[in-house]
């Protein structure tokens, strides 16, 4: 903990430590009449190696959408429309689909939601998690069967010999999650994206598999992105956290930064919304509240929902800024004191 | 010992399907109109003697009485005799039937070689040309009869080209036809290791078979293409590519999870094929059992009729008792 504070005191100086940044991702979904719908705006993150980015925002704000661009397999019919995505050196967009394909999975992989769908019913677990060993390690079947052991033993799935010869049907929720993480993990990935992986699973063993992932990937010195809805896990659970908001980050920053000091109204409104404070929640939150209008060309976002909104708010797009070190907002008006 | 089971309670059934089958059947023939004696008589038989041979046959029995001696008979193997062939029903068909078996296996054969790669590809790659071309495929043979291919089929290759044998049969009249074994040409001039008349009865297949098979490509092809493609759209195919899984390896996982709705319509056209191939065994003078079967509804014979829905209610039954198991052998999800 203490080491990792250290780090955040000089984030931009150590640049040879960023595992994955993201520069300017735009992605768009065609609509039938015509005018894309803009998933993703603009966005740029950097994600250092051992850290864990949580990423927070209510449904439809891009979540997902971000976590697959960054495999450049935008949830169809999306379409990337600019940015980079530089990973080990390379922009991962510029590189062959054949070349791409092989770092999914093992470069950077993503642990999904709902793991009893993403699990091939007809394949047992031993099988799907070898099968992925194999492929990305070129290691023999054998040794491969060997290693997914390992990781069914690692995500602490009770009874790993058997549960190899286990079908998606024959496990629970929980430990069809564990083997998806398993699988995530099986080539020992720099990066690893989690999308939403702990919703649906009741909250003693959404404990467990956090601690878990985080143990994991920590193990491995992986960076992860770590997206929830649920604004409390990203406060135990991530080192830097971004609040995302209609296909933009609104506002990013260490979890202390974010946690004590939020600047962003969206931010405050998603915490309040989580806090037993009704006062508090009516403050932050306008009582015609309703999901806001995509492409509000040259204006905040945020500016119909927002109950600080001014002038400025509706006619000028506010960018990223830095207020203070690890610590930046999209907002004109940065809200100083709670 | 689970499978073993199932198997039994299956077969357990399959005694009061065929029996109800066969009633039906039965009632339903009773219904077309004519008169087998007066057919057997001609015109210029006496009222007398038609009634005379009406007794002899039992034709004057209420129609249950009729159905029970029929029943009697069958338990002791004799499925009736035909007036047409003046022979037992059982030899006609046992001779017939492996026809008819070998004409459709080899069609139904020939339309999975011809749908399952055409579908699987197109399932894969939806929006290419090649995709278009085979919904453009799959809507032609979809509205197209199968005995209007054959007809075009034989213009072309015997009329017009020469390379097909005529129509005439399953083997070149100058050869003799190999002894029966299975009653399949192909399977029996092997086993006497006949290769002239393998050769001619391979020949005389290959155009029937063909219209068969391209026709019956169709349900095939689209059955195929639908269910892999939505597969591939699944939640855990998607979740395969994002894996960086190779696209070969997802397309045939992808397969693996169709297979089971493949199965089931594989087996629907093999029982239906087994009567709906008439109109080519007649076009082809296939001496099938579809081609009896037919002449006995035109001639108010019945006990062909009714011996053939006999024959292709236990074939149905086992084809499909087939494909359930190996629904269990592919699907680890029904294994309980």
């Amino acid at each position: 903990m203490q080491q990792r504070s250290v780090k955040e005191k000089e984030p931009r100086l150590r640049s040879s430590t960023v595992a994955l940044r993201l520069n300017n991702l735009g992605v768009e979904f065609p609509t039938a009449l015509g005018n894309p719908v803009v998933a993703i705006r603009d966005l740029s993150l950097e994600i250092d190696h051992g850290t864990i980015l949580g990423l927070v925002g209510e449904s439809g704000a891009g979540k997902t959408t971000l976590a697959r661009s960054l495999l450049n397999l935008p949830p169809v019919p999306g379409r990337i429309t600019s940015g980079e995505c530089i990973f080990d050196g390379t922009d991962l967009r510029k590189l062959s689909e054949g070349e791409q394909r092989k770092r999914r999975g093992r470069d950077l992989s993503i642990i999904v939601p709902n793991p009893r769908s993403e699990l091939n019913p007809m394949i047992t677990v031993g099988d799907q998690i070898a099968t992925r060993a194999e492929i990305h390690l070129k290691i023999d079947r054998a040794e491969a069967q060997a290693r997914a052991l390992e990781m069914l033993k690692k995500v602490q799935i009770p009874d790993p010999v058997r549960r190899m010869k286990a079908y998606p049907h024959e496990l629970s929720g929980g430990m069809a999650q564990r083997v998806v993480i398993a699988m995530a993990l099986v080539c020992s990935p720099q990066f690893v994206i989690s999308d939403d992986a702990s919703s649906g699973l009741d909250v003693t063993v959404q404990a467990q598999i956090l601690r878990l992932m985080r143990e994991l990937a920590m193990e491995q010195q992986s960076a992860m992105l770590f997206i929830t809805r649920d604004i409390g896990i990203a406060a135990h659970f991530c080192d830097q956290v971004a609040v995302m908001y209609a296909g933009e980050i609104v506002e990013i920053g260490t979890r202390e930064n974010i946690f004590l000091r939020p600047r962003h109204p969206y931010t405050i409104m998603l915490m309040a919304a989580f806090s037993h404070n009704a006062g508090l929640r009516a403050q932050w939150r306008r009582p015609d509240d309703q999901a806001a209008p995509r492409n509000s060309q040259g204006a905040c976002s945020y500016a119909s929902r927002c109950p600080l909104a001014q002038e400025a708010c509706r006619s000028d797009h506010p960018h990223l800024r830095e207020l203070a070190l690890g610590h930046q907002a999209r907002c004109h008006f940065p809200v100083e004191r709670l | 010992m689970n499978t073993l089971t199932y198997i039994a309670r299956r077969l357990m059934f399959i005694a009061p399907q065929i029996l109800g089958i066969v009633l039906v059947s039965f009632l339903l023939v009773k219904t077309i109109p004519g008169d087998p004696a007066t057919l057997m008589l001609g015109p210029t038989a006496t009222p007398q003697a038609i009634t005379a041979l009406r007794h002899e046959m039992g034709l004057d029995q209420p129609v249950l009485i009729q159905f029970g001696i029929y029943l009697r008979n069958l338990s002791k193997g004799d499925l009736g005799t035909s007036w047409q062939t003046t022979r037992p029903v059982l030899e006609d068909l046992l001779m017939r039937f492996p026809a008819t078996l070998e004409l459709v296996s080899a069609g139904l054969l020939t339309a999975i070689l011809i749908g399952l790669p055409l579908g699987l590809v197109s399932a894969f790659r939806p929006k290419s040309w090649f995709a278009r071309a085979v919904d453009f495929y799959s809507l032609g043979v979809g509205s197209l009869p199968d005995f209007w291919l054959a007809l075009v089929l034989i213009f072309i290759f015997y009329t017009l080209l020469g390379i097909a044998p005529p129509p005439l049969g399953r083997i070149d009249l100058a050869l003799t036809p190999p002894p029966q074994i299975t009653g399949m040409y192909l399977i029996d001039t092997l086993l006497i290791w006949d290769l002239p008349a393998f050769r001619s009865s391979l020949s005389h297949l290959v155009l029937p078979v063909l219209a068969l098979g391209l026709i019956n490509a169709g349900p095939i092809l689209k059955m195929t293409q639908s269910t892999v493609e939505k597969m591939l759209q699944s939640d855990f195919s998607r979740y395969e590519v994002l894996c960086g899984l190779p696209h070969n390896l997802v397309l045939r996982h992808a397969l693996r999870n169709a297979l089971p709705s493949i199965l089931t319509i594989i087996s629907v056209l093999y029982g239906f094929l087994i009567g709906g191939a008439v109109l080519i065994e007649i076009i082809f003078s296939w001496g099938g059992a579809g081609q009896y079967a037919v002449q006995g509804v035109l001639n108010s014979d019945l006990f062909p009729v009714l011996g053939f829905v006999l024959f292709s209610a236990i074939f149905s039954l086992t084809v499909y008792l087939i494909v359930d198991l190996i629904y269990f052998a592919i699907d680890p999800r029904l294994g309980n």
